[in-house]
């Protein structure tokens, strides 16, 4: 019993969601028109010839009209074993598909995260310690904008900004055309180059902007609950300077719940952000996979590319809870 | 005992279910005009639906369509609900009226928001509607304070690609805007208060079912939720605010279990108990009314997140292709970035401050209520 038991348990819950998740997707294919057979019945009607017919070859070559718990028992099996099926729109399979664009949107999302933290928790840790000065009012600003701004707006109006006004404005004498950043991403450059790492900076900005709020938000009510606690008196009797017992004795314990935050708000934004800001910049990554599938009608992709995102919450889920028992020993996992 | 002077005042002869029905005429009249109501939307929505034909206008050249029906009931509750309770309680109004009133930024988002609601629920009924402003002669027309050959006093905001007034669109995408986020608002935090009291107060196979429900519905994030069910059948805006609605209210969810835990313990709740109060009335008059300062200043901060949501799909070429959303609109005006800027960045303005003005009376109601914090 205890902690071993409870890990089990929550790796079993786990698995168990993941179950229902994947079965979700299914009924909502079966329970829905096929998108990919209408498209097919209306090009059978253009052609003259008979649509009812049309949808049902197209149906049957899918194994689409064969007993429903066999297509269930199928189709479970297929994911379970990793054939998630041919994507005809990226003409190869799904899985590698998806393999090939995670690539591109992790350069863009994992510095965004990174620069989020760093920047949301030390604004948010400093206003906490700061109350009701002008660097509080400053954080507080960034919060309100960061949350408030729409994505994608922002995203257009950088773009606005930076790659169409930069290109002929003139302050004081000094032409700003240098500053103007490419606003469309162009894969011919390598990973690791200046290039790319220049027309990285607008994505990253537009994400990092949504992200920080967050990241200030929860840090500085965290570091408000410990601020006035007996184990930071201490430190400051003893002659602990402000950074110090915000480094080694608030932020220490803030870790904990802050990290597992950081988690889920990191997924949310990958979700919602990802489409956004990969349709404006023209990013091939997952979410413009995602788009393009469903624009080109390609149902196996579609199912691959929203199973993905569901898993990796589920597994963020689970890292937040088991990151929680291991981290902080105050928490009772008996009964749950 | 004094009460034996005045029998009809005795304690033992007070008649509880008039207590119950709100202790004199004044709620009961209240109840009977709630009702009024409703059943006069009903007899309206079913003209409309039954008798009228489907495309022939309801009010004047207006034809109510399923969503605006839905809101108006929504605002019909919010009357009863919220306005109506609030008045009758003055004092405590005017108590949380001065907590908010120290705050002079919510003050002015409030001021923006009650007009901006206005002009949205009435205005199409002032302003045509955007497409029957089509003019190709006049389309790109600047902004009037930019100057310009084609700039004019009757479109003050520019036209877009098609010559529709930015004003008109504008105009209907505040009402979508206000439309999705007070009817999946109000679906959301219904949904998620009575899931919420009942897991709490229920506890043990009740609180740990609906519980693993909950944990099921947030690894399936809303977005994708929702670009899928598109994609399978169809956007309509019905279906967004339906989604919305009914498949995030998990937050809320939590917070009001986590509230009602407690209250659960408190000694108002044990007395009802021992006094043998049935379980659906300890959280209906109990449980409910004591988180409810949760669930309203929730409901606010949720409001913005619901807009921004359905702006973001409508942005991405997911939303109702009948609405003028104000997403719709910025993603209209992204290929003309170069030549007419202001398509796209007008109407953002407008969303970045409804969301920005939500956020600040959300926080500030939350203040007011719980100065704790």
């Amino acid at each position: 019993m205890g902690m071993k038991w409870y890990v089990a348990r929550r790796v079993a819950w786990a698995v168990v969601a993941t179950w229902i998740a994947v079965s979700i997707t299914f009924v909502l294919l079966v329970a829905a028109p096929n998108p990919g057979a209408e498209a097919a019945a209306q090009q059978c009607a253009a052609q003259g010839q008979d649509p009812e017919q049309c949808r049902e070859n197209y149906l049957r070559e899918r194994g689409l009209l064969r007993p429903l718990h066999v297509q269930y028992i199928d189709y479970m099996g297929g994911i379970a074993t990793l054939d998630w099926g041919y994507s005809f729109s990226q003409e190869k399979p799904v899985l590698e598909a998806i393999g090939d664009a995670w690539v591109y949107s992790a350069q863009y999302f994992i510095p965004a995260i990174l620069l989020s933290a760093l920047g949301g928790y030390s604004i948010g840790l400093y206003s906490a310690l700061n109350r009701y000065t002008v660097a509080d009012y400053f954080g507080s600003f960034i919060a309100y904008f960061g949350i408030s701004i729409p994505n994608f707006w922002f995203a257009i109006m950088l773009i606005l900004i930076v790659g169409v006004w930069f290109r002929d404005a003139v302050i004081f004498g000094f032409a700003l055309e240098p500053f103007s950043l490419r606003t469309f991403y162009s894969t011919d450059f390598p990973v690791f180059s200046v290039k790319n790492a220049k027309q990285l900076i607008l994505p990253i900005v537009v994400l990092s902007t949504a992200s920080v709020a967050g990241q200030m938000r929860y840090s500085r009510t965290q570091a408000l609950e410990y601020a006035n606690s007996d184990f930071v008196k201490t430190a400051r009797a003893k002659g602990a300077t402000g950074w110090r017992v915000l480094i080694r004795h608030i932020f220490r314990v803030a870790l904990v719940p802050l990290s597992t935050i950081l988690i889920a708000e990191a997924l949310a934004l990958l979700f919602a952000g990802s489409f956004i800001i990969e349709a404006i910049f023209q990013i091939p990554g997952l979410g413009r996979l995602t788009l393009d599938a469903i624009n080109q009608k390609d149902t196996p992709l579609v199912i691959g590319a929203t199973l993905i995102p569901v898993f990796i919450s589920i597994m963020g889920n689970l890292f937040q809870d088991l990151a929680y028992v291991l981290l902080d020993p105050r928490i009772d996992y008996g009964d749950r | 005992m004094a009460t034996q002077d005045s029998p009809g005042e005795a304690f033992e002869n007070v008649d509880w279910d008039e207590v119950d029905a709100g202790g004199g005429g004044g709620l009961s009249g209240l109840l009977i005009a709630e009702v009024t109501a409703y059943v006069a939307l009903l007899a309206a929505f079913a003209y409309d639906y039954f008798v009228l034909a489907n495309e022939s206008p309801t009010i004047g050249s207006w034809n109510v369509k399923d969503v605006e029906w839905l809101f108006a009931l929504v605002l019909v509750l919010m009357f009863f609900h919220v306005v109506v309770p609030l008045v009758r309680n003055r004092r405590m109004t005017a108590y949380y009226w001065r907590q908010f009133r120290k705050n002079k930024v919510a003050i002015a988002s409030l001021v923006y928001l009650t007009v901006l609601f206005f002009i949205g629920t009435l205005g199409p009924l002032v302003w045509a509607g955007p497409n029957s402003t089509i003019d190709f002669a006049t389309a790109y027309a600047p902004p009037y304070f930019l100057g310009g050959d084609l700039a004019s006093t009757d479109h003050f905001f520019g036209t877009d690609a098609q010559g529709r007034h930015l004003w008109h669109l504008i105009v209907y995408g505040m009402r979508v805007s206000f439309e999705i986020g007070l009817i999946a608002t109000m679906l959301s935090i219904t949904i998620g208060t009575v899931v919420g009291a009942v897991a709490a107060y229920f506890g043990g196979y009740v609180d740990e079912v609906l519980m693993r429900y909950v944990d099921i519905q947030q690894t399936f994030p809303v977005f994708i939720l929702l670009v899928l069910l598109t994609y399978l059948y169809g956007a309509s805006l019905l279906l967004i605010i339906l989604l919305y609605g009914v498949f995030s209210w998990e937050g809320i969810g939590r917070l009001v279990r986590s509230e009602a835990l407690q209250r659960r313990e408190e000694a108002y709740v044990r007395a009802a108990n021992a006094a043998g109060a049935s379980r659906g009335w300890v959280i209906r008059r109990h449980i409910i009314p004591n988180v409810s300062g949760t669930v309203i200043t929730a409901a606010t901060l949720a409001i913005p997140t619901f807009i921004l949501g359905e702006a973001a799909l409508s942005f991405l070429g997911f939303g109702d292709p009948s609405t003028f959303s104000w997403g719709r609109t910025i993603n209209a005006g992204r290929s003309d970035l170069d030549s007419a800027w202001w398509i796209s960045t007008i109407p953002g303005l407008f969303l970045f401050f409804t969301v920005l003005a939500f956020n600040f009376v959300g926080d500030a109601l939350s203040d007011a209520i719980d100065p704790r914090r």
